[in-house]
């Protein structure tokens, strides 16, 4: 342990470990998501999917997004995950009426069925395309300072029609759940 | 290291969430397996930014972050449906939600 170790640490951690960086992460993620897709339990299920997100978000923090990644940490293990444990907290399972309907749907035989067909599909393409054996590019950034520059400059219109849809949408998901409309 | 490895991770989270999406009937867990795959296009955002020749055209990480904002709005409505057809029938079964009046 020297003084180089601890400044490549901190400095550039993707050259210490390699691709485990990005591979470890990514392991965590379909792991984890593969657990709360199968699960009985909708409260399992919810808290697996927390996992996954905080995986997915560091799993960008190791491609070199970082802002990104502590966006997704922030929207997703702070707010999404958080209503959808509120959403299954208020919809309790074991006080609804038993249905019989007679629309099954497909099943998760089915549904396993169509996610492999599609898998098989995408990784064919994705291990036979000459572009995507590219090797990975010397260690990029995005400074926060740019993305705020590029998110004032460029895409200043695509930011301000976003507000005004998360606005709405938020306004309307109150509206849809309120108990008594005015 | 290749694009090839973060390319596959994305299509295996995509399956899953086509997979969780189209099996179960709560509709709890359809809006999850939208949301993986939100997530696993996100990834794929930044994998090509990553891997570009030219990183610093920030369009990837903008798209990804665009696709964030709108993932959680829709999340948000989504969920608010979801309690107020609760209140209506009873059910989160998706399959229960057959009746078109209101």
């Amino acid at each position: 342990m020297n003084c180089e170790f601890l400044k490549t640490f901190f400095t550039d951690p993707m050259k210490l470990v390699g691709e485990w960086f990005v591979i470890l992460p990514a392991l965590v993620l379909l792991l984890s998501t593969a657990a709360a897709v199968v699960v009985r339990n909708l409260i399992h299920a919810a808290l697996l999917l927390t996992l996954s997100f905080i995986a997915l978000g560091i799993t960008f923090i190791a491609l070199g997004a970082e802002f990104v990644g502590f966006v997704q940490l922030l929207v997703y293990v702070g707010a999404v995950a958080m209503i959808i444990v509120f959403a299954i907290l208020l919809t309790r399972p074991d006080q609804l009426t038993k249905s019989g309907s007679a629309l099954s749907g497909i099943g998760p035989a089915g549904g396993a069925a169509i996610g492999f067909a599609l898998l098989a599909a995408l990784l064919t393409f994705v291990f036979s395309s000459p572009m995507a054996r590219k090797p990975l590019p010397a260690s990029v950034s995005a400074p926060v300072a740019a993305i705020g520059e590029a998110l004032m400059g460029d895409y200043v219109v695509v930011l301000i029609v976003i507000g005004v849809l998360l606005t709405a949408a938020l306004v309307g998901a109150a509206v849809i759940a309120m108990e008594d409309k005015p | 290291m290749t694009l090839q490895i973060v390319l596959a991770i994305s299509a295996v989270l995509f399956a899953l969430g086509l997979a969780a999406a189209l099996s179960r009937s709560n509709a709890i867990m359809i809006l999850i397996g939208i949301e993986l795959m939100l997530g696993a296009a996100n990834l794929n955002f930044i994998a090509f930014w990553r891997f570009s020749d030219n990183p610093s055209d920030l369009a990837g990480i903008m798209f990804a972050i665009f696709a964030i904002a709108v993932a959680a709005a829709e999340a948000a409505v989504g969920l608010a449906i979801i309690i107020l057809v609760h209140r209506k029938i009873k059910s989160v079964e998706a399959d229960d939600a057959s009746n078109l009046k209101g």
